[in-house]
């Protein structure tokens, strides 16, 4: 909301304050000021009249002035490029030393002609160009031929010294849409005192046969005055001047009028020309469904809840949002109705944002309105229509209220406002507060029944009191005191602390944690879909296509990631990301990682391509941290993800529950991420899988005091058989002998035969009750070279 | 009197070892081999002894052990001193280029966003708050309602949120996990906070992100108050951004907390004095909280004239950006690596 300094100062007495001190105040009240503005600026001016104007002779568009600036002044010599310099103008000069908005104006030769000074164009003085006309921004402003030359005091004159507060009004005080109530404030808070503010008295000559009333209880009340005799011509300066501080267009003086009541009252006006209405009746209805053509001669459908004024049962005005283009004032328009009403705000806010109309007064209405200042507005609204208009006559005001004034009274006490705060006030500073602020005090032994000004809508309980006492004394006074509680201990939810050992593990590990967006296009919410069951939430009113889907999966997310930076020159990096994802049938904590290009081992000297080994490797380090060892899950090759490489993925089981997966990227889909060129290995894995696993506390075993014996095995064997099988059996052949079996080399070549590979073997022997005798390896050895055989054909290399 | 002879080997010997050559191995086999071998000169002298009385044996086989006693010194020292400067001369050629790249044992790092909120977090924890989560597709009903924003409320205009339904929307702030755990504590005192991301439907800039992520704070307990509220955002913020710096309060509104405040805290850059930063006002805003307003302690279960407490809420990006003077709020969620890569350090 813009605040007119100067409309303030006719309300209360601001010459002992600095701009600077009333908007810290206000803003530390809780009002803030978000910015202070001036209409125009400008120093060093003066008003002068261009005595001669002659041509340049080095330039074919600069004109050589002489300029006379008044008795103090004399005559000066000004190069000026406007079009419309000419002979007898009466315009604005910035004498030399002049700070404008673009800079202080200094003597100077212009192509070898001296200059002191420049005419100015009301932009140069920083007037936003939207209040005026082309032909003010192209040249420089043409002042009225009786301006006073050598009259200092030019902004004065041209309406435009005025100092503009633009505050940031909360959603709890809608009365702050008011001039006059943030003039209240400002009293009360700057000079602990009330505003003077002009009682209009109701000067009716007639008695209105107007019949008023609503159908609909989403119309508090609804009142009009009938002005009749005036002459809608413009408004005068000082009228466009507060419009303009306020950041409102002055278009003629009944608009005028409407827009000044409102920003000065907060109550919003409509006027009706009168002799366009079929019938002395306005009913308020709501089942209206039909077009509506509206003062921008726009059509707009009508839907049930909408609230309509009609007259006639014929629709005059959309109540709140905009009147009709039938019965709309114009410049010929001689008798008017001006109507003062108040309107249910969700029904303004939806028929509004329907239909895209929302202005000052719909937002006044969905924000909150003071149902009962009805007769001072109309009364105040009527006053100006016969200082501007010249109005004759005017009606008593015709009026429908569907709910009685109550007074809102609080009852709370001294002590429950200073318990709420922490605070010690008195009694009589909180009095003072509260009577500044317009409320009324009554005690009642220790209780306090304070009565709550009309234009207050947001006080109810003493949270309200205690927050007004302290916005007025101030946040300084409340003392800062830690709460004395009995001891709790904090603490990670045990989701959040487990989180944070896997964070700690892939940091440690050399991975960058990323943060990346839940919603997802329509393509990738598809993407990796396995680990949640059900479908995805959909956005009724998403942003963009690209931000639709709440998704199912962070692969898709990451490899967005990857192909920024892949994109960007970095080729090799490693991340993840751990987020809770949720579907419309479940939640769960999810883990996502993503390698790309190549593991610098040593810079570009020593580097290796990610594959799937890394992604498992990562996997089974965090199996091994959580103390779940590889009997208690299973990898398996992968026929379910299809956005994996068919041959180099897998997916991770607890049990029979496929919880994760990893591998390498099929290459179709690299193709769709922009990645061809890349390694790209991802893993995703169910952390709530994981962290739902049962582990036991760690247990010392003891560790054989015999020595161990090693023996290699080469063996050959088809290639589809996976060398885990191999040695599960190599181990479950001599249980209790063999301590480990670590595989050494695995070759595939045209020699060996095209379906064959050689797995080198290395088998550690050991007991934990005696040193092992050649006869019990060699036997082993044996028995192990049978079963293979039978097993899986495999056959030992020579 | 010395035999002439045992001398003239013994100068001859150590004469050879003069000549010695650095390093030289073979070349102190050979003089072992021509002074200490059984058929060396000096040894063959040893036969000689029987010869000669027993006086001039004794004097004559002490001769020749010193000889070849101070021979073996002589060339055992050298024989040392040949093998270390060979040992050096190899490790010599041994020498690496230090210069070269290390191998790797680097760390990843954590985006900001999470360095803040792991900060924000414990700080909290160290004060006994417990950790708690919440739902981001979130009813209406503790997104709101329970929280004093009831229908028709401007704030839950669709133009400012998320929806998937009339009635589900994703999360617009962390305060319905307020809602939730009151419910769930019945009325208990409570302390806790929650960290989570929320969404608002606003175009993605400079300052502003359709996702962001807050901290929620809720203390209930008896005999709460603003200074309590105070005391615990000084100690919390002097912890996030140091010692030195001082917080301020402003009346502000939420509409489920009364009062309800603003905090700034001094510039870092001007340290309050005034500056761009700070837009001259030398204090810069961090977070909102409040009196958690009794209406929504009614709705949730807690009796407004025996409890009361304190709520606030901290944007984890703000902080960031704060902190770590990023630009613009987009270089968080783009990840780019070298970007990343900054915020190694411990903090």
């Amino acid at each position: 909301m813009k605040v007119s300094l100067n409309l303030l100062k006719q309300y209360v007495d601001l010459s002992n304050f600095t701009i600077e001190e009333i908007a810290k105040r206000l803003t530390f009240a809780g009002i803030e000021v978000e910015a202070i503005s001036h209409m125009a600026e400008g120093t060093n001016l003066v008003i002068g009249e261009i005595l001669t104007c002659e041509e340049h002779p080095d330039s074919n568009h600069l004109h050589v002035l002489n300029v006379d600036l008044g008795p103090k002044y004399g005559v000066t010599q000004i190069v000026c490029g406007a079009p419309n310099a000419r002979k007898g103008l009466k315009v604005i000069v910035s004498r030399v030393g002049a700070k404008l908005i673009g800079g202080e104006i200094k003597a100077s030769v212009i192509r070898g002609v001296e200059s002191n000074g420049m005419c100015c164009s009301l932009l140069e003085l920083g007037v936003d160009s939207k209040y005026l006309s082309e032909e003010q921004t192209k040249g420089i402003e043409e002042l009225p031929l009786d301006a006073e030359v050598g009259n200092e005091e030019v902004l004065k004159y041209l309406g435009l010294d005025d100092v503009i507060f633009e505050i940031n009004v909360l959603a709890n005080r809608p009365d702050l849409l008011s001039v006059a109530n943030v003039a209240r404030e400002i009293a009360a808070l700057l000079t602990d005192s009330k505003i003077n503010i002009p009682n209009y008295e109701d000067k009716s000559n007639f008695k209105s046969d107007f019949v008023v009333s609503s159908l609909t209880n989403r119309c508090k009340q609804f009142a009009v005055k009938e002005i009749r005799g005036v002459k809608n011509a413009s408004s005068p300066l000082w009228m466009k001047s507060y419009l303009q501080a306020m950041g409102v267009r002055s278009i003629s003086a009944l608009v005028d009028i409407g827009n000044y009541v409102m920003l000065v009252t907060g109550q919003p006006l409509h006027m009706y020309d009168e002799d366009k209405l079929e019938k002395h009746e306005l009913i308020v209805k709501d089942d209206k469904e039909e077009k509506f053509i509206a003062l921008d001669e726009k059509e707009y459908q009508l839907i049930k809840g909408d609230i309509v004024i009609t007259s006639n049962d014929k629709s005059m005005c959309l109540g709140g949002v905009m009147g009709s283009l039938a019965c709309a004032c114009d410049e010929n328009t001689k008798n008017i109705v001006i109507e003062a009403a108040s309107f249910d705000g969700a029904s303004i806010r939806h028929t509004s944002n329907r239909l895209g109309l929302a202005s000052e007064s719909s937002s006044r209405f969905v924000k909150g309105t003071n149902h009962f200042q009805y007769e001072y507005v109309l009364n105040f609204a009527a006053s100006l229509v016969r200082e501007l208009c010249d109005a004759k006559e005017e009606s008593d005001i015709v009026s429908y209220l569907n709910e009685k004034y109550e007074k809102q009274v609080v009852v709370t006490s001294l002590k429950k406002i200073n318990e709420r705060l922490g605070t010690d006030f008195d009694l009589e500073s909180v009095k003072k507060v509260l009577k500044n602020l317009y409320f009324e005090v009554e005690e009642k032994g220790e209780e306090l029944c304070i009565s709550v000004p009309q234009f207050r809508l947001d006080i109810t309980s003493n949270a309200d009191i205690a927050e007004e006492v302290i916005r007025y004394l101030g946040f300084d006074n409340v003392k800062s005191e830690l709460p004395l509680l009995r001891t709790t201990v904090g603490s990670l939810s045990e989701k959040l602390a487990k989180t944070r050992i896997v964070e700690d593990y892939l940091i440690d590990q050399g991975f960058d944690e990323t943060i990346s967006y839940t919603l997802v296009s329509k393509k990738e919410k598809d993407e990796f879909k396995y680990l949640l069951k059900g479908e995805n939430y959909q956005i009724l009113n998403p942003l963009t296509e690209d931000r639709e889907y709440v998704r199912l999966s962070i692969l898709p997310s990451l490899l967005s990631i990857a192909s920024y930076n892949v994109k960007r020159q970095n080729k090799n990096f490693k991340i993840f990301e751990i987020a809770d994802l949720i579907s419309k049938d479940e939640s769960k904590k999810i883990l996502s990682i993503v390698m790309v290009g190549e593991n610098y081992l040593r810079g570009k000297m020593s580097r290796l391509a990610y594959d799937f080994y890394d992604a498992k490797g990562v996997l089974e380090g965090l199996m091994e941290i959580f103390g779940i060892t590889q009997t208690r899950y299973t990898i398996e090759r992968n026929d379910i993800v299809s956005e994996l490489h068919p041959g180099k993925s897998a997916v991770i089981k607890f049990g029979k529950n496929v919880v994760g997966y990893l591998g390498e990227l099929h290459p179709n889909y690299l193709k769709e991420k922009d990645l061809t060129k890349n390694n790209v290995v991802v893993l995703e894995l169910s952390l709530d899988a994981l962290f739902d696993m049962k582990t036991g506390n760690i247990k010392m075993q003891e560790i054989s005091k015999f020595p161990t014996v090693s023996r290699d095995l080469a063996l050959l064997v088809s290639k589809k058989i996976e060398v885990k099988d191999l040695i599960k059996e190599i181990k479950m052949s001599s249980k209790g002998l063999i301590q480990d079996v670590e595989i050494f080399d695995i070759f595939e070549s045209e020699n060996l035969g095209l379906d064959l590979k050689s797995v080198a073997l290395s088998i550690t022997y050991g007991s934990n009750d005696h040193t092992l005798k050649d006869d019990e390896v060699n036997a082993s050895i044996e028995n192990i070279k049978k079963i293979l055989n039978d097993k899986f054909h495999a056959v030992l290399r020579g | 009197m010395a035999n002439n002879k045992v001398q003239e080997i013994l100068t001859q010997a150590l004469e050879d070892i003069k000549t010695l050559h650095k390093g030289n191995i073979e070349e102190i086999v050979n003089l072992r081999n021509k002074y200490l071998s059984k058929k060396a000169e000096l040894m063959a002298l040893f036969a000689t002894l029987g010869k000669l009385s027993p006086e001039e044996r004794k004097t004559l086989g002490q001769e020749i052990n010193e000889a070849r006693n101070r021979i073996q010194l002589e060339l055992d020292a050298k024989q040392k001193e040949a093998q270390e400067d060979l040992l050096k001369e190899k490790l010599e050629k041994e020498r690496i280029d230090i210069s070269l790249p290390a191998r790797n044992y680097s760390k990843g790092a954590l985006n900001p966003f999470y360095i803040v909120k792991n900060q924000i977090v414990d700080i909290f924890v160290d004060m006994g708050y417990e950790v708690v989560e919440g739902p981001e597709v979130e009813k209406d009903l503790y997104n709101f309602e329970l929280l004093n924003i009831p229908k028709d409320h401007p704030a839950r205009d669709m133009q400012d949120s998320l929806y998937i339904d009339e009635n589900t929307l994703l999360r617009t702030h962390t305060s319905p996990v307020q809602a939730r755990q009151m419910e769930l504590r019945k009325g208990q005192p409570l302390k806790i906070i929650c960290p989570g991301k929320t969404y608002r439907r606003d175009d993605d800039d400079m300052t502003h992100s359709h996702q962001f992520a807050q901290i929620e704070g809720l203390l209930i307990d008896k005999n709460i108050n603003i200074g309590n509220l105070k005391a615990t955002l000084e100690l919390f913020l002097k912890k996030l951004f140091g010692q030195n710096r001082e917080i301020r309060l402003r009346p502000s509104f939420f509409p489920f907390t009364e009062p309800s405040v603003e905090v700034d805290i001094t510039c870092a850059s001007c340290g309050g004095k005034g500056c761009n930063m700070c837009k001259g006002t030398g204090y810069i805003e961090v977070l909102g909280g409040g009196m958690v307003h009794p209406n929504v302690l009614k709705m949730n279960g807690y009796d407004p004239e025996i409890y009361s407490g304190f709520a606030f809420g901290v944007g984890i990006e703000r902080i960031a950006v704060l902190k770590y003077g990023i630009d613009d709020i987009r270089r968080i969620y783009q990840n780019d690596i070298r970007f990343l890569n900054q915020f190694k350090k411990k903090d």
